[in-house]
């Protein structure tokens, strides 16, 4: 699975009809990166603006979460 | 008025324009916090003039880019002419 999803388990109760929904959330790489350091590297501009940053440290692509989730 | 077919260079100036404007974008974030770093600043002066000249050049072929005397607009009046935004 995509590195950045986490996969979590909820309480699943007994009386609960449905199945338990695999649930996971997502740490994108901006939550490591306190302070942004000089010189990091960048993507070409062109590039840059497909990925939606120029740094690719900070890059993500967002995804829906996986329908795995945590079950896969 | 039939709004004139444009040629593929309009839409490569453009695409250009966007990935300038979105480095400047990202520099000028960066630099509200590092406004230190000499190697930021001048690479956005870099892309500055690189955006100035572009967009020099698509205003020359394609008319004025922006409205209300930020553009120059040659001699005729063609801002209802142009492709409108939506058209492009």
């Amino acid at each position: 699975m995509d590195s950045q999803w986490r996969p979590f388990d909820t309480y699943h109760s007994p009386f609960d009809p449905c199945p338990p929904k695999p649930k996971s959330y997502i740490v994108p790489p901006n939550q490591f990166i306190v302070f942004q350091a000089k010189g990091m590297k960048q993507f070409a501009p062109q590039e840059a603006l497909k990925r939606g940053t120029l740094w690719p440290d900070l890059y993500s692509p967002y995804e829906a979460m996986p329908q795995g989730g945590a079950r896969s | 008025m039939t709004t004139p077919q444009v040629p593929k260079e309009y839409y490569r100036y453009l695409h250009e324009l966007q990935a300038m404007d979105f480095v400047c974008l990202e520099l000028s974030l960066y630099l509200d916090t590092h406004p230190d770093d000499q190697q930021a600043i001048a690479q956005f002066n870099q892309f500055q003039r690189r955006k100035q000249v572009l967009s020099q050049q698509f205003e020359a072929n394609f008319g004025p880019l922006k409205e209300y005397g930020n553009s120059p607009i040659g001699h005729r009046w063609t801002w209802s002419v142009g492709p409108w935004p939506w058209q492009v």
